[in-house]
């Protein structure tokens, strides 16, 4: 059973949509598209899927989301008001939060109906709760929304925008999490693109291939793989052995 | 126009720059669902001076206030907003007497 994004090539990438119930993890250095694509995520499955969203800030206010997502068409006050999805403003403190088995947020998930949550970004939780508890508390967070047969897909910022370092985050939250999908910056030909890739799936086979997307005025648009270049993820990709030996005969022809 | 009742409503509403800038945070996000230092953090004020005027507005009955473990967690509550604003509507306009 899955739960689709309603973008065509991340489906296909991820052989047919996220695993339903799952908690997924968008990781990416700020600017790679987190926000946008866990809103299109959302927003697809309230209107293309019957799948009703819950999506929680910490950090951008609401007014900021509802601008935001109106420039990719997308009216989440008017979603709000049919019921299919809510935004909803807080802080880490108050999101871990549990008095007789409820958090404060699922009186919202039950008046909506929620199928699927966002928690944009887990990487605040850093910031708010003793790194000796982080952990315990995101393995308690995961699994209540695991309980409640949440589709979660939580975002997580990397620090390195650029380079051969990876770090999803220090307290081994990619072991908690069923996939990760990452979005990457990097520059090609002297010209900074967006790479995404998906670097696990818990119990499915899925796309390894590191592809070019792009934000449009329809929001994330998943193009070809980087099939020409080596080393995309490093940041500083080369051309691979193939072409460059390819373009080294065509150059070779004219002369 | 009941001048009495529209002064007093606009005072516990509006009555402090704070107060006005509580109503416009959770008018503009009304998902916003937090505890007392972070909507301080929200509107650039301390703490100690957000408190008391949210206490005002939970007294009006514009904005909730409910205790989960340890912590005050402050909302809108939309309903109560509503009434409050059809009520200064009508205030403004002379047809609800006090």
């Amino acid at each position: 059973m899955r739960a689709p994004s309603g973008i065509p090539e991340l489906d296909a990438m991820l052989h047919g949509g996220l695993m339903r119930g799952d908690v997924s993890l968008i990781v990416g250095s700020a600017g790679t598209g987190k926000t946008t694509l866990a809103l299109q995520y959302l927003v697809n499955g309230a209107t293309k899927f019957n799948e009703n969203g819950l999506y929680i800030t910490f950090e951008h206010m609401p007014s900021q989301i509802y601008r935001d997502s109106a420039n990719f068409g997308w009216d989440i006050r008017k979603l709000e008001a049919e019921g299919k999805l809510r935004v909803v403003c807080t802080s880490p403190p108050v999101l871990v939060q549990f008095v007789e088995q409820r958090n404060p947020i699922d009186t919202i998930i039950e008046e909506i109906n929620a199928k699927r949550i966002v928690i944009d970004s887990i990487s605040h939780l850093e910031a708010f709760i003793p790194s000796s508890e982080l952990r315990g508390e995101l393995y308690r967070l995961i699994n209540h929304l695991k309980m409640k047969e949440l589709t979660s897909v939580f975002t997580a910022e990397s620090h390195e925008v650029l380079g051969d370092r990876l770090v999803v985050t220090g307290v081994g939250l990619s072991f908690l999490v069923d996939c990760i999908i990452l979005l990457r910056i990097v520059e090609i030909q002297s010209s900074l693109k967006k790479a995404l890739t998906i670097l696990k799936i818990r119990g499915s086979d899925h796309d390894k291939q590191l592809r070019e997307f792009e934000i449009t005025a329809q929001g994330i648009k998943i193009a070809a793989p980087f099939a020409q270049y080596e080393g995309v993820l490093s940041g500083a990709p080369r051309r691979s052995m193939t072409e460059a030996f390819t373009e080294a005969f065509k150059k070779g022809k004219r002369i | 126009m009941n001048e009495t009742g529209l002064r007093d409503l606009s005072e516990k509403l509006i009555g402090t720059e704070i107060k006005a800038e509580l109503l416009r945070l959770f008018h503009m996000n009304p998902g916003i669902l937090d505890t007392v230092d972070s909507i301080a953090r929200r509107i650039g004020r301390m703490p100690n001076d957000v408190e008391t005027e949210i206490v005002t507005l939970v007294d009006l009955g514009v904005l909730r206030k409910e205790r989960f473990g340890k912590l005050d967690v402050v909302s809108l509550n939309t309903r109560k907003d509503k009434e409050v604003q059809e009520k200064l509507v009508a205030l403004i306009e002379g047809g609800v007497k006090e």
